[in-house]
């Protein structure tokens, strides 16, 4: 008797947590799909080189977010799997102004302070079929405009005074993706390897 | 005379003991408040860094002129100024001195097999204040804590409409494996994962989440799962079996210097400092141990004033049946003469 009714009230507290779970279970299925093949985003400036070193020393505290005056740092939540609570840039949304002050926010190794020039967070690529100067759709430059690092990261191309072209000073910081009119935005920030030299 | 002198001896606590419980709630409170407002300011210098105001929604700039309102006695420039007070109780900034939870300290060493100084330094201060005091961040600041009573309180009032709540009880050395189990699964997969199950770190993460970029993650979901732990199958489970940190602050806080202890001579055996306790201890046997977080509502609750703060590093063995008390009092009855010259010689 005593048995039946502890199993009875397991079913009614199992049937609760379910019942509890079911409006995120059906705010998730009514919920549009994710958008297709992410591009990559970008660890804040000063972020170890090595992801997976840089994953264990993150302790999720979101201070730099906290900190971040464009409010650009994101954190991987539900997506993130072992990523989970660390900081990501999406360009697209904020790029990064490079002001410092989430490194100097980090309480741990995950972001160290470093010079403004050794700041390695890729290096943009532009995609010369879409960019509208550099298929003559007329005249642009924002991307050049906005980069705070001015000539030393991104300029016009010899002869032609709009089409944009990345220099190796570029840290990688998102502004140009952030301002790129373009809708499908031909100017995003890869990982700088030595296959992406910067093309003059 | 003698009669007297031991009166005086037994004298009441130090009357401001009695009411330490409700400074806890002002300081949980505080606690939980800052949380909240820190994002709403850093919203605030967004918008101000940004130069932003006439773009704003009117909801926006209604935070806009509320945080300006709240700030404007206090500092210059906002975008600089604020920035220092930062962060949540898992690691934090106060005008440049940052201090972090000793469980964050642990779980990155553990994920990233590394000593990183600077990191370690800042949790220095929370473990030097948890070996004199206890397990009192549990108590006295976790902002999860402040929830967790008030679902205490939710418990006894559905107990009153009479609804069936769990009052289950597990071995409380359940936790100490689960800290185990989060350490070395962090040291496994090379991410703090014990960030994840740590609600203190939870919160003020997932507070931030929802004030300064909108949406939850993951942890609202798991927070809300132990709430629903703590209602229908133990009260203040989570804390009291499971929670790693409070495992970690209990060890640190083993031999801690500042403890509770009983007056024998004044207590009546009333046991409403054990129906007060929320982490399930023994007050009324002198069974403090390790798990106390000095959170003082037995103090506050005793009707005798027979609770009160020493410094001592272990617990005054058992005394036996408080002397205010029936069975003391029959015994001694019983007893006769022996234990009234017991009580002179004392």
């Amino acid at each position: 008797m005593e048995r039946r009714g502890a199993l009875r009230r397991l079913i009614a507290y199992a049937a609760l947590l379910a019942a509890s779970a079911l409006p995120y279970g059906v705010s998730t299925m009514l919920a549009p799909g994710r958008a297709a093949a992410k591009r990559n985003y970008l660890r804040p400036p000063g972020a170890l080189k090595d992801d997976a070193a840089f994953v264990s020393a993150c302790i999720g505290c979101g201070l730099c977010g906290e900190v971040c005056p464009p409010r650009c740092i994101r954190f991987h939540t539900r997506d993130g799997g072992l990523k989970v609570n660390t900081p990501y840039i999406d360009p697209e949304q904020a790029g990064c102004i490079l002001c410092d002050k989430c490194m100097e926010a980090c309480p741990t190794e995950a972001l160290t302070v470093i010079p403004r020039d050794e700041i390695d967070m890729g290096i943009a690529e532009i995609d010369q079929s879409a960019c509208y100067p550099w298929v003559d759709k007329g005249i642009c430059g924002a991307c050049v405009s906005i980069c705070p690092l001015g000539g030393k990261a991104i300029s016009f191309k010899m002869w032609n005074q709009y089409r944009p072209i990345i220099k190796d000073g570029c840290v990688g910081c998102g502004l140009c993706v952030e301002v790129c009119p373009h809708p499908s935005v031909p100017i995003w920030v890869v990982e700088r390897s030595p296959k992406i030299s910067p093309r003059v | 005379m003698t009669g007297g002198e031991g009166e005086m001896r037994h004298a009441k606590p130090f009357f401001l003991w009695r009411h330490l419980n409700k400074l806890r709630w002002v300081s949980l409170s505080v606690v939980f408040a800052m949380l909240v407002l820190l994002p709403y300011l850093h919203v605030y210098q967004t918008y101000v860094a940004a130069h932003a105001y006439d773009l704003l929604a009117p909801s926006e700039q209604r935070v806009y002129d509320i945080m300006e309102a709240l700030t404007q006695p206090f500092i210059g420039d906002p975008a600089e100024d604020l920035d220092a007070v930062k962060g949540n109780t898992w690691s934090a900034t106060f005008w440049g001195l940052k201090l972090s939870d000793p469980l964050a300290a642990l779980g990155q060493m553990a994920a990233g097999m590394t000593f990183y100084w600077p990191f370690l330094f800042t949790a220095l201060i929370p473990i030097g204040l948890s070996v004199v005091f206890g397990r009192f961040f549990c108590g006295w600041i976790c902002p999860a804590t402040f929830i967790y009573e008030l679902n205490s309180n939710l418990v006894s009032w559905l107990r009153w409409a009479g609804l069936k709540v769990g009052n289950r009880r597990f071995d409380k050395r359940l936790k100490y494996g689960v800290l185990a189990a989060g350490l070395l699964l962090s040291a496994a997969t090379g991410s703090v994962l014990v960030a994840a199950i740590y609600p203190p770190a939870i919160i003020g993460r997932e507070i931030y989440y929802m004030i300064g970029i909108g949406g939850f993650g993951a942890g609202t979901m798991f927070f809300l799962g132990t709430l629903l732990f703590d209602l229908l199958v133990a009260r203040r489970g989570f804390c009291r079996y499971l929670c790693p940190g409070g495992a970690l602050y209990s060890l640190l806080g083993r031999y801690r210097l500042l403890r509770i202890r009983r007056i024998v001579e004044t207590c009546n055996d009333c046991a409403k400092c054990n129906a007060v306790c929320e982490f399930d201890l023994d007050p009324l046997r002198d069974g403090f141990g390790q798990e106390c977080n000095n959170c003082t509502a037995c103090i506050a609750v005793c009707p005798t004033d027979a609770l009160a703060f020493t410094i001592r590093i272990t617990d005054y063995p058992a005394q036996g049946p408080g002397h205010l008390g029936r069975q003391y009092r029959g015994k001694a009855a019983a007893g006769g003469k022996t234990v009234a010259g017991q009580e002179d010689a004392a």
